[in-house]
Order: structure tokens, then sequence, then C-alpha cells
């Protein structure tokens, strides 16, 4: 696995989104896609191989492996590595940053916290608590209600007066607390703000947060506002690794170089 | 990885089935009387009286095992029994409303009525509560013990007032039985009782041995005679062949889990339902849970056939469960180093707070102290509804992960 020209695949399965890139060593990411996740994972992944295959202008027979991650990781076929999402986070993000960090792992489904040392080793992993998962669901409910595209939610947030209590550690109970909130007509921007806040303590809530804090995942590319929440809320400074929602792909396929 | 299956299984079955099948007989001739226990009650003081002796938590256990309790739970909460409390007891409550058993896979046609229902809240509340329901529908005694709880260090005052709480039991259960509780037979009965936590105590042991030859999942399986059967001489008989069996894995080098390379601790109640799930996730990781709080909650060290009432008193306030953080911190400590544990995985109950001891600190107080990695994942003994497949084995397979990066050169270089 040391030729200079070795180009790989990587697959992550996601709850909302499927991801995938087409990386070559020493060249780094030449392909990669975002495919919404709806019926039958295995129709989405094909979609999202082809699509990374034809931005890098290859063929599948050009691939030499193929790498998987996430919730549906068994439905990408012909995968030679299947990884757990944390091991594939923490490279991701190490790739990037290498460096002693926490990452934040905030997907539509398990928002989780990864230690990993100087070396890029995990430390340390914790999930959120099983009533708080499916936060980038949520998110992706609240913008539904607000009637924003996901990406302005942030904007429609900074425009708040003040955030609207959104209290309920349960994501189901939170979606009910914002439908309560517009009927009683209080302002999008203050729910948007109220909504960013809630994610944010809810992942502060998970502890072992040490800095410097980075974040992967589709919650940090599509809804940067989370950040900025968990930054005030923990007072340490908070940022996104490049490309976050493509972080598990990218630990998927650097397991494969 | 494979599991491998103990030979010892069958014999377990038969001494199992054995035990039901008289228990049901005696019920159905009213040839003896029959009583309900905790299953760390004072069972002793019950068997050297004649009773023949039912613990509704096994059969909660058998009904979650069979991934039944959620068919029956509903029934019960539909009578005013939370979602929130213990799922045993809404479980079992739940069955009985339906009229179903799983008792009559061995030819019994209910749970054998009881004469009186005996419990010691050593554990906590809900057994109570649920005595205090069949004592209501059938109007029969609810009798026992009601014990202190966050004990730091067992006195002799707290012994004694516990050993009078069962002193004072005697004449209720003599006069339902019909008979006089003699020394000599309670002596009889704590002796068998103690060699076969003794016997229990070895088994559980033997897992300290690398490779381990049983896994806390086998262990689950196996306790069926420590907690049911105590003071019953078939229950010696099996754990000698038991133990034998381990024994035998030991000296052939045989693991529980081929190619062991992670042992863990096991915090919390068994996850009934999941158990073959968990024990195949955990051997395709190549990783031995080793030992437990759980299974070695029926070790009762104190047991005394020479000193009956205080030594039983002492032992249910020696159990991990009735204890402060402090011990129960020292205990597990204790079992890391004995076991060479690598990680503590905590079982977070969602309806048995008495037996989920992450709720306070203590994995984060662990994981500083002994360096060691702990994981905390959410479930049920028996309420699969509090149960999350996907979310268990991502949060599992991670920690697997994690164990795997420490063996690398660099580990443990932090921030």
């Amino acid at each position: 696995m040391t030729e200079s020209n070795r180009v790989v695949a990587a697959v992550d399965v996601g709850t909302e989104c499927v991801k995938a890139v087409v990386m070559e060593k020493d060249v780094g990411i030449r392909g990669r896609a975002i495919v919404p996740t709806r019926g039958y994972f295995q129709h989405r992944v094909e979609e999202a191989m082809d699509q990374a295959l034809d931005e890098a202008k290859i063929t599948r027979s050009d691939i030499e492996a193929i790498a998987a991650t996430g919730f549906a990781a068994e439905c990408v076929p012909d995968a030679v590595s299947v990884t757990g999402e944390t091991t594939c986070h923490a490279l991701g993000a190490f790739h990037h940053h290498p460096r002693a960090m926490s990452v934040i792992d905030i997907g539509g489904s398990d928002p989780k916290v990864v230690r990993i040392d100087h070396s890029g080793h995990v430390l340390d992993t914790r999930l959120v608590r099983r009533c708080a998962i499916g936060i980038g669901t949520f998110l992706m409910f609240t913008a539904r209600h607000l009637d924003v595209h996901p990406t302005q939610l942030q904007e429609l947030a900074a425009e708040a007066e003040r955030a609207a209590p959104i209290g309920s550690y349960c994501s189901v109970f939170s979606q009910v607390e914002i439908l309560e909130q517009l009927r009683d007509g209080t302002n999008r921007e203050d729910i948007a703000l109220g909504t960013m806040q809630s994610v944010a303590e809810r992942i502060y809530e998970i502890g072992g947060l040490r800095e410097p804090v980075v974040v992967s995942g589709g919650v940090a590319e599509y809804f940067p506002g989370v950040l900025k929440s968990l930054s005030e809320l923990t007072g340490f400074h908070v940022e996104a690794v490049p490309e976050p929602i493509m972080t598990g792909a990218l630990g998927a396929a650097l397991r494969v170089l | 990885m494979k599991r491998r299956v103990l030979e010892s299984t069958a014999s377990l079955k038969e001494t199992m089935v054995g035990y039901y099948l008289e228990l049901g007989s005696a019920a159905a001739a009213k040839s003896a009387p029959v009583a309900w226990c905790t299953s760390t009650g004072p069972v002793e003081i019950l068997r050297a009286l004649g009773y023949k002796v039912h613990f509704p938590e096994n059969h909660s256990s058998m009904l979650g095992a069979a991934r039944t309790a959620n068919d029956y739970m509903t029934r019960a909460h539909a009578r005013g029994y939370s979602q929130d409390i213990c799922s045993y007891l809404t479980a079992d409550i739940g069955a009985f409303l339906a009229g179903e058993t799983p008792f009559s896979a061995f030819g019994l046609e209910e749970v054998p009525k009881p004469d009186v229902l005996v419990f010691n809240t050593n554990q906590c509340r809900d057994v109570r509560d649920w005595y205090e329901f069949y004592g209501r529908t059938w109007d029969v005694p609810v009798i026992g013990i009601e014990s202190m709880h966050m004990i730091e260090n067992v006195t002799d005052i707290q012994v004694d007032a516990i050993a009078s709480q069962m002193e004072d039991l005697v004449p209720p259960l003599e006069e339902i039985a019909g008979t006089r509780l003699t020394s000599d037979n309670f002596s009889e009965i704590i002796a068998l009782s103690k060699e076969c936590v003794d016997l229990w105590k070895s088994c559980m042991e033997m897992a300290a041995h690398k490779p381990s030859p049983v896994t806390f999942f086998d262990s689950t399986i196996h306790m069926g005679p420590v907690v049911t059967m105590r003071g019953i001489p078939a229950a010696n008989e099996y754990y000698r062949l038991f133990l034998s069996e381990l024994q035998k894995r030991v000296d052939d080098g045989v693991a529980a889990v081929e190619g062991e390379r992670f042992r863990l601790y096991w915090e919390g109640m068994p996850i009934w339902g999941k158990l073959r799930e968990l024990s195949e996730l955990f051997a395709a990781l190549s990783t031995t849970v080793v030992a437990s709080t759980y299974c070695n909650s029926w070790i009762f060290d104190a047991l005394d056939a020479a000193d009956p009432f205080r030594s039983m008193a002492r032992a249910s306030l020696e159990l991990f469960i009735v204890r402060s953080d402090t011990p129960k911190e020292s205990y597990i400590e204790r079992m890391v180093r004995e076991f060479s544990v690598d990680g503590i995985v905590f079982h977070d109950s969602r309806t048995c707070p008495s037996n989920s001891n992450c709720r306070y600190g203590m994995p984060e107080r662990l994981r500083e102290q002994l360096d060691i990695p702990v994981i905390t994942i959410e479930g049920d003994q028996i309420d699969l509804r509090c149960y999350s497949s996907e979310q268990t084995k991502t949060s599992l397979e991670g920690f697997i992960e994690q164990l795997e990066d420490r063996g690398r050169p660099g580990e443990g270089v932090g921030d």
C-alpha cells in the first residue's frame, strides 16, 4: 500500500446523508459526493460512488480498495474495510489537524466526543445519552418548520433578540417544543437561536471535552451556529474541521490508502 | 472469532427443570408451603422451615431472555405501574394478568401461588411494591426485611438490626408452615447455602485465568442455581460439575472467546433479551467480559452455620448493591486488578437505578483513579423499548477500537 498513485474510495453511510470520497495517495481527495439518505441504503451508496468517480474522472476498475463506515456501512458492497465511526472521525480530523484534541462528531444520529492524543490515538469516546440521539435529524426538522434552508438557520439565529427556551433533552420532545413556540407566535429567529443552544447543551453534557476542540460531521457543515453556541457555552474555541461532513469518509479512506 | 458453548449447560437445564418441577408439584399437591422470595432475601430460613421457594426475579429474567417481557408490560402500565419503575415488576405482573408463564415449558400451568411473600429491600423498594400487588390480589401476607442502604462500613449495630428483623420473621413463617425452626435444620441449610456460594465464587474466579474459560454471558445463565437453589444439595452438585469443566478448560488452555485480546468488567444488570447478540458482538471483537458485579452478587461470604441469623444479616448488608460508592469503587478496583481487566462497561439500566452505578459520577472517578477506559451503554434488564442495538454496537465497537489504540506506540500521551 505504498504506491504513490494508489487510488481508493470510501463511503460513509449515514442516517441523513451518504458521503463518498475517491482519494489518491500523495494527492488527496479527487472526487467527493453527498447524497441525501432515502429509500434503500444500497441505492444511495451506488449513487454517491458514481458521482464521486465522475468527479475524479475515473472508473470503478481504477479503484484499488473500497472502505466503509457509518450507520449502514454493511450496505457498501465490496468493502475491504469496515471501520467504526469513532475511529474514522478521529482519523479524518487528525489528518487535517495533527495534534492532541477533542473531536466532536455531530451527524444525523449519534453525536460523540472523541479525545485523541498527539499521535492520533483514541483516548476516550463518549456518546450522547439515548434520548438525545437524532440531533442532525432534529435540526433538519427545525429548518423545515422555520421554513428556511438548513444552511440559513444560523443567519436566522443571528437576528434573534433572545433565545426561545428549547429545554428538553429528548429530540422528539424538543420538536414538539418548537411547534409550540411557532403556535404561540414566537419569533422564528429566537426559535432558531434556542435550537442551536439546545443542541450545544446536549453536546456539552456528553462530557470529556478538552481544548482544542474541533467538530466534524454534517451538523458542522450545515448548522455552524451550533459551534458558535457551543463555544459560548463552554468558553472553548470551537472550530469545524475542513469539509466537516466528509470527515468520516476521509477517515475510512485513510484506513485503506 | 467464535463463542464456545459449555458442556455443562445440559446438566444446568436438568438441574433447573428439576427445581421448577419440584416447586410446581409441591404447590399442586399442597405437600409443602410455598413462599416467594427476593433473590437476595432470607431464603435459608424458608428452606429450613420446609418451604418450596419461588423467585419472581428469576421469572422476570426468563421473560426477558425469551423476549416476551414487552408483550406483558403494557398490562401492568394500564394498571398504573409506570414505564419508569422496575421492568421485572411490570413484566411479571403483566404476565400474571395475561395468565401466561414460561414455566409452562416445564408443564407448570401457572406460577405456584404463594402462602407468603418474603422480601428484603436491600436491593430496592420495588421488590416490596411488587410483592404487595400479589399480597393484595390473593390476600396473603407480605413480610420481610427493611434494609438500610448506602452503607460505608458494615457495623455490628446494623447487623444486629437486620438479624432482629430476620428473627421476627420466624414466628409468622412457622405459623404459616405449621412447623418449628430447629437450629439443626437451620444450620444445615446455611452450611449448604455457604457451600453453594463458595462453589459459585470459585467458578467466577476461574475467569481470572488468561484466556478466560468463561464469559459474563455464560455466567448469567449458569447462575440460575445460586439464585434459586441455595440450600438445596442439587445446586452444589451442579456447581462441582461446572467448576470441573472450567478447571479443565483452564488446564487445556481453552478460551471462552477464541483469540481473546481484551478483557472487560460489566457493571450493572445483564440485558437479558440481548445476551446472545452482545455475546456474539464481543466474541467478534475478540473480547471477553470476564467479571461482573451482577454475577458476583450471589457470593455471600459472611454466611456461617455457627451464627445463622447474624451471618445472614451481615451477608445481606455486605452486598455491593447496599453499599455507598466508596466501597463499591474499591470493589471494582480489586476486580480490575484480580481479573486483569482492560476496560469497564457500565450498563445504565433505565428501570433499575439501584443497579445502575453510572449516575453519580462513578465512571469518571474510576477512569481517573484506575487510568482505565470506561464506557456507559444505555438499556434495560428486560424492557427492550429502552435499548438500541445500533447505538450500543456503535458504542462498543468504538470502545474496543479505543482499547486497540491504547496498545500502540504513543499511547496515553494526552493533551
